[in-house]
C-alpha cells in the first residue's frame, strides 16, 4: 500500500545533509497543497506575507505592479482593518507583459494615488512579481522617476516567488526594502533595534530587561513604531540585534549604509542554549548577564508541566514560531519524546538532526510538500500526546494541539515558559474533553 | 487610470476558475507556477480546500527553470506524482510564468503521458491575467472534449448542469445546489441531475451525452453545453436558479416599500445571476422601473438587453453608477463604497464569491 514518504532520524544522519532524499527535498518534487502548507506556498496566506509585511513601513501605501492574480490574497486586507486602504492594483495584461508599456504608466499610478489622498503617505512601496522578474524591470529606476513626480519616497518590494530558494527569497529582500529609508544620522550609544519580526515581540520577553540594565535606554522594534518619524529614528541605534535569519541581509545593508554593526541570535527553546547565547550577547557587547532566574522561572515551567502531564510524546510541525527541528530537539533534551517532525529541510538545519538522531533515532521526519502526504494517514503506533504547530495540528485534528503561531513573537525564556504554559492549557483542555 | 484599482482588489483570476471547475474530480492538479498562485487558489479562491482533500499541486517552478525552460524536467515530476499518489490522470492549469515564457502545453501534456504509462494528461492554459470564468470555460470545454466521447441513449428526465462553482454560487454545497435546482422546478429527482464542478464526477461527464438537456448556470458552463450540442444535439437552456432567499426577501421589501415609485436599478454580478435577479425583480410586475444588469465578466448580448453594462475596470464602474443615477444598487457588499454618503440610492447585497471572496451566509 503507496504511504507518505519519511525516513527516520537515524536514516537521514547516516546519508548526511548532501544525500537528502528528494521526496524531502522540496525542489526534489511537485509541491503538494494540503491546509498544511498553505504557509509556504503564500506566506500572506496567514501571517506575514511580502505586501503585509512591506506595509509595517508606518504611514505607507503599497502600489502592486502585475497580473491580477497576484494581488487576489489581498482581498483578505482590505476592507475595514489596518490595511483596508493602504493597497492599490496596477493589473498587467498580456500587451503590458510583451510590451513593457506597463512600467511608463506606474509613475501616473502613483501619482494618481498619492493626489487621492487626505494625507500624503511616507511611502509608495512599489511590488512587483514573477512576471516583472523574468523581463528583468529595473524597478529602482521606476521607483526614482515616481520620487522626482511625486516627492514622496518611493520603495521597490520583490515578490519574486520564483527565487524563494535563492540568495534573495522575498521574505529577506522585503526586510532590506523596509528599512532602506532610514538615512544616516546622529548616533545615540543607549539605542538598539531588535530587527528580524513584523510584529513585536512578546511583553514580557526578557531581553528588554536583558538590554535595560546593560544601559540602553531605547529599543526600536519596526512593528512598534507608530509613525514614519519613530521610524526614522531607527538610524540612531547603536547596533541592531538580528533576532532571525531573514533579516540578516537587511542588517548587512543597514551595517554598510549606516555603520550600524549587528549581533544575532537564534531563536530557540533549549534553556541551555538560550543561556549561552545571552552569555555571549553580553560578551560581545560589553556588559554581563545574569539570566539565573528568568531560566529558573522557564524550567520550572515545563517541571510543572512534566508533573501534570508526564512524559507525553510530541508531534512536532513548521507552520510555527520555531524551527521544527531545533524544538524537537529542545523537547527531547527536556526528556519529551518527539515521534514525528513535518518539516523542510535545508543547510541551516540539518545541524539538528544528528543531534536528534542520537537521542530519538527513530523520530519519523516527513515533508509537508512531498506528494505523496496525500497519502498521510495516522499510524496507530505513532499517534503522539500532543502536537505543536498548526501543520501538525492538520494531520492529528484530534490530539490536542497548540498552533503556537500567533503574531507576538515567542522569544528566549520566555518564549518556553510561555511555550510550555500554552501546551499544558491545550492538553487540560483535551484531558476535560477527551 | 484604466487598470488602477483603488477601491477594489483585484478579483479571481482565470487559473482559480480552472481549479474550482476541475478540483472535486479525482485528478493530479498541478498549478504551473512558482508556488504563490497556489496559494491565493487555496487561501482564496477555494472554499472547499480547507474541508476536502483534493491532489491539489504547484509546480514549485523556479527562475532556473524559467529560464532555462526545463519542462522534462517537470514532466517527470507530474508523472511521479501521478505514480506516487495512484492519480487517474493530471491536469496542468497555467499562470503567469508560463505564459510569460511561452511554454508548449501541448507538447508538456504529451510529455507527462508518454512518462505515466499512459493516463491522461490534460492542459488548461489559463495565464492569470484573464477573470475567473475564462479559466471555468476552458477547463469545461476541455473536460468535455477529453472524457464525453461516446453518444449514448439519452435517459428522459436526465439534466446536466453547466458553469456550478462556489466562485459564482458563493456557497461550497453541492447538495445545496442540488436542492435549489430541484426546488425551483429546473430538474426533476435529486438523483436525476448532475453538476459537473460540483458533485459529479468524471464517469458522469463520460455519460453526459444522456442527458436530456443541459442547463447552464453560469457564462463559464456556456462553452461545454455549446460543444456538447455541436457533438451529440443536446440542448441547453441558460437560468440561474440559485438566487440567495435572503436577495430574494431584501428584493420584495424593497418593492413593497417603494410602492408607485420610479426606480432606476443595477444589478451587478455575472450575467446569468444577474439577469435571474432581474426577472425576480419583474416576477410580480414592476411597470416603472428601469432594470440594468452590469457585469465585469463575460457578457453574452443574446442573453442581455439593451442598456445591459460591462464594465471595464473600477473606474468605468464608478463613472457609469454617477452617471447612471440609480436609485438602488444590487451588487456584492464590496461595491457598496462606491455610493457617496449622501447618495439617495438603496443597496442590496448580492455576494459574489469571485469578486469579494465571501461566502453566502445562509
Amino acid at each position: 500500500m503507496k504511504e507518505a514518504f519519511f525516513q527516520t532520524a537515524r536514516e537521514l544522519a547516516e546519508r548526511g545533509r548532501e544525500h537528502i532524499p528528494d521526496p524531502l527535498r522540496s525542489s526534489g518534487n511537485l509541491v503538494y497543497s494540503s491546509p498544511a502548507t498553505l504557509a509556504y506556498n503564500s506566506p500572506g496566506a496567514q501571517g506575514f506575507g511580502v505586501k503585509r509585511a512591506a506595509l509595517t513601513l508606518p504611514g505607507s501605501v503599497m502600489l502592486l505592479v502585475s497580473p491580477r492574480c497576484c494581488g487576489r490574497n489581498t482581498s483578505g486586507l482590505n476592507g475595514n482593518g489596518p490595511y483596508g486602504d493602504r493597497m492599490y492594483y496596477l493589473l498587467q495584461d498580456e500587451t503590458d507583459i510583451v510590451t513593457g508599456r506597463h512600467l511608463y504608466k506606474i509613475a501616473d499610478a502613483v501619482q494618481e494615488i498619492c493626489s487621492s489622498r487626505k494625507e500624503k503617505p511616507s511611502a509608495v512601496m512599489i511590488c512587483i512579481t514573477c512576471t516583472d522578474a523574468l523581463l528583468g524591470t529595473d524597478m529602482e529606476r521606476v521607483c526614482r522617476k515616481c520620487e522626482s513626480l511625486t516627492g514622496i519616497p518611493a520603495v521597490p518590494c520583490y515578490m519574486y516567488a520564483l527565487t524563494r530558494e535563492g540568495r534573495l527569497p522575498p521574505m529577506v529582500s522585503v526586510r532590506k526594502s523596509v528599512y532602506s529609508l532610514l538615512k544616516p544620522g546622529k548616533r545615540r550609544p543607549d539605542a538598539v533595534n531588535l530587527l528580524g519580526f513584523f510584529s513585536p515581540l512578546q511583553e514580557d520577553c526578557e531581553l528588554y530587561e536583558i538590554l535595560h540594565k546593560a544601559g540602553v535606554k531605547v529599543i526600536r522594534e519596526l512593528s512598534r513604531c507608530g509613525t514614519f518619524a519613530e521610524y526614522e529614528k531607527m538610524a540612531e541605534a547603536n547596533f541592531n540585534l538580528v533576532l532571525f535569519p531573514e533579516a540578516r541581509y537587511a542588517a548587512l545593508d543597514l551595517e554598510k549604509r549606516l555603520n550600524i554593526p549587528f549581533i544575532e541570535l537564534t531563536r530557540s527553546y533549549d534553556t541551555e542554549k538560550i543561556a549561552k547565547q545571552y552569555l555571549l550577547l553580553g560578551q560581545a557587547a560589553g556588559f554581563s548577564v545574569d539570566v539565573s532566574s528568568c531560566r529558573a522561572e522557564a524550567e520550572k515551567e515545563i517541571s510543572a508541566f512534566r508533573a501534570s502531564f508526564g512524559n507525553p510524546s510530541f508531534s512536532v510541525g513548521e507552520w510555527l514560531n520555531a524551527d521544527p527541528f531545533e524544538l524537537a530537539l529542545s523537547l527531547l533534551r527536556y526528556g519529551f519524546p518527539v515521534k514525528e517532525i513535518f518539516g523542510t529541510l535545508g543547510e541551516a538545519n540539518f545541524i539538528y538532526v544528528k543531534k536528534i538522531a542520537f537521542l530519538s533515532p527513530e523520530t519519523k521526519v516527513y515533508s509537508n510538500l512531498s506528494p505523496s502526504m496525500l497519502l498521510y494517514e495516522e499510524r496507530k503506533e505513532d499517534l503522539p500526546d500532543a502536537v505543536l504547530g498548526k501543520d501538525a495540528m492538520y494531520y492529528h485534528a484530534d490530539t490536542p494541539g497548540v498552533p503556537w503561531n500567533s503574531e507576538e513573537q515567542p522569544f528566549g525564556f520566555a518564549g518556553t515558559k510561555k511555550l510550555f504554559r500554552t501546551l499544558a492549557e491545550a492538553m487540560e483542555k483535551g484531558r476535560k474533553n477527551p | 487610470m484604466k487598470k488602477l484599482l483603488k477601491l477594489l482588489s483585484p478579483f479571481a483570476p482565470d487559473h482559480s476558475g480552472a481549479v474550482s471547475a476541475l478540483f472535486e474530480l479525482g485528478g493530479l492538479l498541478v498549478v504551473c507556477d512558482a508556488g504563490g498562485c497556489t496559494g491565493n487558489i487555496c487561501g482564496f479562491d477555494e472554499p472547499r480546500y480547507f474541508h476536502a482533500k483534493c491532489a491539489l499541486f504547484s509546480a514549485g517552478l523556479r527562475d532556473m527553470d524559467a529560464i532555462l525552460g526545463q519542462d522534462e524536467r517537470l514532466a517527470g515530476k507530474v508523472a511521479q506524482a501521478l505514480e506516487e499518489t495512484g492519480m487517474p490522470f493530471a491536469v496542468l492549469i497555467g499562470t503567469p510564468v508560463p505564459a510569460v515564457i511561452a511554454t508548449d502545453f501541448s507538447a508538456l501534456r504529451k510529455m507527462v503521458e508518454k512518462r505515466a504509462s499512459g493516463k491522461r494528461c490534460l492542459a488548461v492554459e489559463t495565464k492569470g491575467t484573464a477573470l475567473y470564468d475564462e479559466g471555468v470555460s476552458l477547463a469545461f470545454l476541455q473536460l468535455v472534449k477529453t472524457f464525453a466521447l461516446e453518444r449514448r441513449e439519452v435517459t428522459k428526465g436526465r439534466i446536466g448542469v453547466w458553469g456550478a462553482t462556489p466562485l459564482d454560487l458563493s456557497f461550497p454545497d453541492a447538495s445545496r445546489l442540488v436542492s435549489a435546482l430541484v426546488s425551483s422546478g429546473k430538474c426533476g429527482k435529486k438523483e436525476e441531475v448532475f453538476c459537473y464542478g460540483m458533485g459529479a464526477k468524471i464517469p458522469e461527464i463520460e455519460q453526459a451525452s444522456r442527458c436530456e438537456k443541459n442547463l447552464v448556470i453560469a457564462p463559464g458552463g456556456l462553452a461545454a453545453a455549446k460543444e456538447l450540442f455541436r457533438k451529440f444535439g443536446t440542448p441547453y437552456e441558460v437560468a440561474y436558479p440559485c438566487l440567495p432567499a435572503s436577495l430574494k426577501r431584501k428584493m420584495a421589501e424593497w418593492k413593497n416599500r417603494s410602492a408607485g415609485r420610479k426606480e432606476k436599478v443595477l444589478i451587478v454580478h455575472e450575467q446569468f445571476a444577474a439577469n435571474a435577479a432581474r426577472e425576480e425583480l419583474e416576477k410580480d410586475g414592476s411597470p416603472d422601473w428601469e432594470i440594468h444588469t452590469g457585469t465585469f465578466f463575460r457578457f453574452f448580448p443574446e442573453y442581455g438587453r439593451n442598456g445591459d453594462l460591462v464594465f471595464a475596470g473600477e473606474e468605468d464602474f464608478a463613472e457609469k453608477l454617477e452617471k447612471g443615477n440609480y436609485t438602488l444598487l444590487i451588487a456584492d457588499e464590496v461595491f457598496h463604497r462606491f455610493l457617496k454618503e449622501d447618495s439617495p440610492a438603496g443597496f442590496i447585497p448580492f455576494t459574489h464569491f469571485a469578486v469579494s471572496g465571501r461566502l453566502e451566509e445562509e
